[in-house]
């Protein structure tokens, strides 16, 4: 008899009701986001506001704001943009046997077939989360060991200077 | 408090294997099976030892890991809290059994693991990473209440005829 203290009809009901609403979120989610081609991609260090560098999907180009600021030892060149291979590298905030490790970015300007695309090829961190994440069109990257993210941007914006 | 510092223990070494296997694809985000502990004492014991211990969990977990004052230690200890606040208010109010506080718990985890992540990271970005997170944390929170509830049955048992 004391178990019932434990125990309420009601739960059910809340459950149901909430798989109901988290699975339309979810569902909606999927559906309506990221159905846009991306106009360009920021990737950002740390939790600075400015992007460090900027992934120009509609002009073919890839604009390097500011140098990282890292410590001496380090190369003092990053972020690093190899126009060629397509790939952005960084210096991460992962430290492995106290030393950081690079970040590797590569981007892919859309085609008539594909959309524009970033993924993380090359990181680490305890469960490399970023890198499993695949290539992304429109979800926001987040390394959290390395504090570097790469956020898209489906507006165009207008860079005439 | 003996008891207590029993099930300190043993929520830490459920943080602990928890943070080992990342289930979920969000950066520092855990299910919350850790809540389990967190759940048992407020039902045994009382909203303020719950608190304490968790409290004391997260951060004896993040000094053992040492991610103390980390990224991923803001994420948790928010979580935490709003777990465990989450929990303490609905079993207050009675209206749900252990399940049902089990899963509200796990989505204030998730919720509290989002906030912390936006400070954290410095950018809403993270917000796009919750619709994933609550779906997670739906059977996170029933197998953590099914859990629960079948260990306070059986502590219940066990207490009557050790009373009689």
């Amino acid at each position: 008899m004391e178990t019932k203290r434990f125990k309420n009809k009601r739960d059910f009901i809340l459950i149901t009701i909430l798989v109901i609403l988290v699975g339309a979120i979810y569902i909606s989610f999927k559906l309506f986001m990221f159905t846009e081609d991306a106009a360009q991609a920021q990737v950002y260090y740390g939790t600075s506001t400015e992007p460090i560098v900027t992934i120009d999907f509609v002009n073919y180009r890839v604009i390097k704001n500011y140098i990282q600021n890292v410590p001496d030892g380090y190369d003092q060149n990053y972020p690093i943009i190899d126009e060629e291979a397509q790939t952005i590298t960084l210096l991460g905030d992962y430290e492995l046997n106290g030393i950081r490790q690079i970040v590797v970015i590569k981007y892919e300007f859309g085609t008539a077939n594909s959309k524009p695309s970033v993924e993380i090829i090359q990181e680490q961190s305890p469960n490399n989360i970023c890198s499993r994440e695949g290539v992304s069109t429109g979800k926001p990257l987040i390394c959290l060991p390395n504090r570097i993210r790469v956020e898209f941007d489906s507006s165009e914006v207008d860079f005439t200077v | 408090m003996t008891l207590l510092a029993n099930f300190l223990a043993i929520a830490i070494v459920l943080n602990i294997i928890e943070s080992l296997v990342p289930v979920i694809p969000v950066p520092g985000a855990k299910l919350g099976f850790a809540n389990i502990v967190t759940l048992i004492i407020l039902y045994v014991y009382s909203f303020k030892d719950s608190a304490t211990i968790t409290i004391l969990r997260v951060l004896l977990v993040s000094l053992l890991t040492g991610k103390l004052l980390g990224p991923v230690f803001y994420m948790s200890f928010s979580g935490a809290i709003f777990a465990t606040f989450a929990m303490g208010f609905f079993k207050k109010t009675n209206l749900f059994g252990v399940l049902g506080v089990s899963v509200i718990g796990s989505i204030f985890h998730c919720i509290g693991q989002i906030i912390a992540g936006i400070f954290v990271i410095g950018s809403s970005a993270v917000i796009f990473y919750l619709p994933i997170m609550l779906v997670l944390s739906i059977p996170a929170g029933v197998v953590t209440g099914l859990i629960t509830q079948r260990f306070l049955v059986i502590w219940q048992t066990w207490h009557n005829e050790f009373e009689n």
